[in-house]
């Protein structure tokens, strides 16, 4: 107290004195008792003659004392009364006015002469104070009061050896009390005030308590009477509580045995009941077990042997009955950074209520920021650990405050106060007494909590190393119940005598105290091992019975649906991605900035005469096509791959209100897509101008944004499946490299291992590439469609292809037929072979070729599979093959006709034929497509000739509906009978493959197989 | 605005506040043991004219005694006066009446409207 409030302090109780009939000894001894609790010994007599002055007991001293008992009080008394309140108002808090006014209320109740004056001057008092009129009669008659069926409140609560209550509003206990203990609750400050009426020597905190005074009961007090009863704060305070006593709440917790999965038991016969209105401690050396048993308390763990119950179900088995009751505030921040503390609080929730209106929402989401004091933090954005913007207990309160804002009944806090100021771990357990009060059942893993959070609770559950619970019950308790078990001196004293302290590190230095050897030593031995102590516990506790109750837990929660927690989800990542400028300039700019670098520096004079860009003559189109390929599987990749870790411990803390997965993948995806269609868009807008590549725009696009969505679903798989980030960006090249090396541009695939190759189609591996699907869709389509070449696509296709027949496959057949005509009589076993396969290759070629003229009449079945071949039939065949050559050369020079008429007819037209050619035509990429650098224009592979050149102007020929595969850059493909152009088909392809990692990742299958995995290695490992 | 004219009876004090005359003015006891009720409209009068206020106001007090819950009324009152502009305080006692002078006294300290005694 300052002395200025001291010195008010006194004036008033001095004004007060002298009203009617001046001071008595009695009020002079009260006030010169209160110097003494209040001041140094020097200061006293300051004091007193202050008092002394202003009350006139020093003009009193030795005359009689007057006769103005009846004058009213001077109106300069009056105002002076009301200038000392005024500036007691500006300095106390609500608390110490009640304090106060309960000081001034004894004074005047220390005389018994409550006279109108006196009493007027303390209702005034009081009125100033601001302190509500019941409440003040409250206080009055509680102070006054000499006998306890008056006092008839709802905040009175007698303890004492009756069994009814003397006046029907107040409350009772049972206790064995001389007398009567008077407890009042003052609702408005949440204070508790005792005193005893009586003649015992009750004990209030190890002080004797003097009969008629009035003591501040707080936290964590116990009153012991001297046959050894004791009563607790906690226990009171439920008792007063008429909430707690509605609330159906029975927690039942046993735990048998818990073994970790790598076999070391964890937990060892832990049996907890609990009610509504308990905040609860966890305290333990390291590795006890502390946070496993709160996280099998909170259910994100089985139990093993035993069984967690809520109101009578089980947690495990019954999940939707107690789905929303349990709140669970992990150690770690689980605040999304990038949004502001509103945000934070707003969007969880928008995802918890589904059924309350918005202006609600936003009324609670208030209402919790200015309980927790973070209302004039709301627009701050959280920052990370690093970039701190709020500070670490705001952030702790944050996290508090989103589990608060649905109100679980039962709420389990993992170190709430590790890392934070003791006066932010005060605030921190302050707030959860708070709840407790209002019937929550809270439970704290807490570690070395000064003297004040550890008087605070009203249970300690204390877990020696092994898991074996050593201690349950009243803190205080706790000291002296292990001083005593270890027989010190003071084992009957918890606290500190003067200061009311108590040190809870006592306990950890008495249970895990060591023996010592001759020298004096600790060895290693403890006195009391772990089991010594469980079974010293189980002997001397038992736990207490709780009321079972088989209601539903109470609960708040109502999800919203499924989309609508896709809309609140995608508005929350949106939000938190564009708040974090770097991480959006990066994304956004890393596309044009690739495509600038990529595209100018593959930009040269390519023109024949080397004076100029002529894109026709760019022979880096091919290249930069798969460059622009893996820069968006990449940026895909890295954009997806850290999201789903940033966000673990959010989900973790999320699980308990069994939000929707898919909802939240959903949006995720959205954000993602949306991403990544910029990205490519800007990548080939950018790309395209600068390398001149016209009217492929959107069909580029299209290709790399499908691509890029591949990799994005792809990188949310590895990223629900590993721990850390680091693992996944390690992971990025073993996905990368495979889609290079098979996409089919820098390796042929004509020559890979003869284990992946199959000539003349795309390697099975190759086609689980998203690469090659790609980059055949894209090169494909820009040789076929682009304006130049779609004029003559189809001619030059049938131009092509009776080039191949007359110049390379009529030659081929007419080889193979010499060699039959050759070998007709030759009966070695080499050659037999050889005629059979020289056979079925011409049938299969002559079967599905249509022209047949002077072959007509032949049955080939019977000629190549049958016996019928004879040296007249391949005389025959041989005059055939040069009719058919004459004829395919007829075919090629009518379509090149047909190609060089039209060209005329363009350029009739005023089309400039070369420029256009120039813009939209490339040689490289046409040689590509068309295979041009190939030796083996023709080859034989398992029995059947295969066509190596121009594979872009060839057919389909399936083997049946299922066989999609062709040659790179067939201008078509198969689905199912269906002819579909490679374009559409290979687009196709990688969506199938998106929607499958979709479904992967909806069930979590990377994460399973992991999970296989390790458990795999772990009893490898074991049994070795 | 109307005028507050309020007669004086055994416990509550005569009134006067008239805008237009430019009348302010307390007088008698106050002995009401809850003043507040009668205080209310005077207060409500007082906070409306302090929204369109005359350019000079001098509130005299009378006052021969007042209880305590009176003096919490009274500061009040004089709050509002605070508002105010060019306000004053009048302050008359009997001329040996040292109780009530120094009562204004004190009053005066408790708020900012400047204070003039005047012994009767």
């Amino acid at each position: 107290m300052s002395e200025e409030i001291l010195k008010a302090l006194t004036q008033l109780f001095a004004i007060i004195s002298k009203q009617d009939g001046g001071v008595s000894d009695n009020e002079r001894g009260f006030a010169l008792n209160f110097f003494q609790q209040e001041l140094e010994k020097s200061a006293i007599d300051e004091y007193l003659k202050l008092y002394d002055t202003i009350s006139g007991y020093s003009e009193q001293v030795g005359k009689h004392i007057d006769d103005r008992s009846n004058q009213p009080t001077s109106v300069k008394d009056s105002i002076r009364t009301l200038a000392i309140c005024k500036k007691i108002n500006k300095t106390l808090t609500q608390k110490q006015k009640v304090v106060v006014l309960i000081k001034v209320l004894e004074l005047v109740s220390s005389d018994k002469q409550f006279t109108n004056q006196r009493m007027e001057i303390v209702n005034a008092v009081s009125t100033v104070f601001n302190i509500i009129k019941e409440e003040y009669r409250l206080i009055e008659s509680f102070v006054v009061s000499e006998r306890v069926d008056s006092l008839d409140f709802n905040d009175i609560l007698i303890a004492d050896e009756g069994t009814e209550k003397s006046a029907p509003l107040q409350k009772h206990l049972h206790a064995h009390v001389d007398g009567h203990l008077v407890f009042m609750h003052v609702r408005s400050v949440e204070m508790y005030f005792v005193k005893y009426l009586g003649k015992d020597a009750n004990n209030l905190n190890g002080f004797i308590m003097k009969p008629g005074r009035v003591y501040l009961f707080s936290q964590g007090s116990i009153v012991k009477t001297p046959d050894g009863g004791a009563l607790y704060y906690s226990d009171l305070i439920a008792d007063f509580n008429d909430e707690i006593q509605t609330i159906k709440l029975s927690f039942k917790a046993t735990v048998e045995e818990f073994a970790f999965r790598n076999g070391t038991i964890g937990l060892r016969n832990v049996k907890i009941n609990e009610g509504p209105g308990k905040l609860i401690g966890i305290m333990g050396a390291s590795g006890a077990g502390k946070t496993t048993l709160l996280n099998i308390l909170a259910g994100l763990e089985k139990p093993g042997k035993g069984s967690i119950k809520i109101n009578g179900f089980d947690i495990h088995k019954d999940k939707n009955k107690v789905e929303g009751v349990i709140g669970y505030v992990a150690q770690d921040d689980l605040l999304i950074e990038e949004l502001t503390v509103y945000q934070n609080l707003y969007y969880n929730a928008k995802l918890c209520f589904a059924k309350v209106p918005e202006s609600e929402i936003q009324e609670r989401v208030m209402k919790v920021l200015r309980d927790l004091g973070l209302d004039h933090r709301k627009d701050l954005k959280v920052g990370s650990i690093l970039d701190k913007q709020i500070s670490g207990g705001q952030r702790k309160r944050l996290n508090i405050a989103l589990e608060l804002i649905r109100e679980p009944a039962i709420l389990f806090l993992d170190e709430p106060t590790s890392g934070l100021s003791s006066r932010d771990s005060e605030n921190v357990i302050d707030l959860l007494k708070e709840l407790s009060l209002k019937g929550k059942l809270i439970f704290v893993v807490i570690h070395q909590p000064s003297s004040d959070i550890y008087k605070m609770f009203d249970k300690m559950i204390i877990m020696d190393t092994g898991g074996y619970p050593t201690f349950y019950g009243n803190p205080v308790q706790a000291i002296t119940y292990f001083k005593k078990a270890t027989n010190q001196v003071d084992s009957n004293r918890g606290q500190c005598e003067v200061c009311g302290n108590v040190n809870p590190e006592q306990i950890f230095n008495i249970i895990e105290a060591r023996v010592v050897d001759e020298y004096g030593q600790p060895t290693n031995k403890r006195k009391v091992t772990p089991m010594q102590w469980h079974e010293m516990f189980r002997n001397q506790f038992k736990p207490s019975l709780v009321e079972d109750t088989r209601e539903e837990p109470p609960k708040t929660l109502h999800l919203p649906s499924r989309l609508k927690q896709t809309i609140i989800f995608t508005t929350r990542n949106f939000l938190s991605k564009i708040s974090n400028r770097q991480y959006l300039l990066i994304n956004l700019l890393e596309a044009p900035l690739l495509a600038v670098l990529l595209a100018f520096i593959i930009k040269y004079k390519s023109a024949p005469d080397g004076k100029e860009y002529i894109f026709r003559y760019n022979e880096n189109l091919p290249a930069f096509m798969l460059m622009a390929i893996i820069v968006a599987l990449f940026m895909g990749l890295t954009v997806s791959a850290e999201e789903i870790i940033r966000d673990r411990k959010i989900l973790k803390r999320e699980s308990f209100l069994n939000l929707s997965w898919n909802s939240y993948l959903l949006s995720k995806l959205a954000i993602l897509f949306l991403l990544s269609a910029i990205q490519t868009l800007t990548f080939i807008v950018i790309g395209n101008w600068i390398l001149e590549i016209h009217g492929m725009t959107w069909t580029f696009w299209f290709v790399l944004f499908t691509t890029s969505c591949f990799a994005n679903v792809l990188g949310l798989n590895i990223s629900a499946a590993f721990n850390s980030a680091v693992t996944v960006y390690i992971l990025i090249p073993l996905l990368l490299i495979p889609q290079m090396i098979l996409s089919g541009v820098i390796f042929d695939f004509d020559k890979l291992n003869e284990l992946f190759s199959t000539k003349g189609k795309v390697p099975l591996v190759a086609d689980l590439m998203t690469s090659r699907w790609a980059y055949e869709a894209m090169a494909v389509r820009q040789f076929k469609t682009n304006e130049y070449q779609k004029a003559y696509y189809e001619y030059e296709r049938e131009e092509s292809r009776a080039d191949f027949k007359s110049a390379y496959l009529a030659v081929e057949l007419k080889k193979r037929n010499q060699f039959l005509i050759d070998n007709l009589e030759n009966k070695t076993d080499t050659i037999q072979k050889l005629i059979i396969s020289n056979k079925r290759i011409l049938y299969y070629e002559l079967k599905n070729e249509t022209f047949k003229e002077g072959i007509t009449q032949l049955d080939l079945k019977d000629m190549f599979v049958g016996s019928g071949y004879s040296r007249e039939i391949g005389n025959l065949l041989e005059t055939y093959f040069d009719t058919y050559k004459k004829h395919y050369q007829q075919v090629y020079n009518t379509n090149a006709d047909l190609i060089e008429k039209k060209m005329a007819f363009y350029e009739q037209q005023g089309f400039d034929i070369q420029k256009e050619k120039n813009e939209f035509f490339n040689e490289s990429l046409s040689d590509l497509v068309r295979n041009i650098n190939t030796k083996e224009r023709i080859m034989e592979y398992k029995g059947q000739l295969v066509q190596n050149i121009n594979p872009v102007f060839q057919s389909l020929n399936p083997k049946n509906v299922f066989d999609y595969r062709t040659a790179f850059f067939f201008p078509e493909k198969n689905l199912l009978g269906q002819t579909l152009s490679t374009y559409s088909f290979n687009l196709l392809v990688i969506w199938c493959m998106t929607l499958l990692l979709y479904l992967t990742l909806y069930f979590e299958l990377l994460r399973r197989l992991i999970n296989i995995v390790e458990k795999v290695n772990l009893s490898v490992k074991k049994s070795g | 605005m109307p005028p507050l004219i309020l007669p004086a009876d055994e416990l509550t004090p005569f009134v006067e506040f008239d805008k237009k005359k430019e009348i302010f003015y307390i007088a008698g006891k106050s002995l009401l043991d809850n003043p507040t009720p009668f205080f209310v409209p005077l207060k409500d009068w007082l906070t409306k004219y302090s929204k369109e206020p005359n350019s000079s106001t001098v509130l005299n007090v009378k006052l021969e005694y007042f209880n305590i819950a009176t003096s919490r009324e009274m500061l009040d009152l004089l709050k509002i006066l605070e508002t105010v502009p060019a306000s004053k305080v009048i302050w008359q006692f009997l001329e040996d009446d040292e109780d009530m002078e120094e009562s204004g006294q004190e009053l005066a300290e408790l708020v900012s409207v400047p204070f003039e005694f005047q012994a009767y």
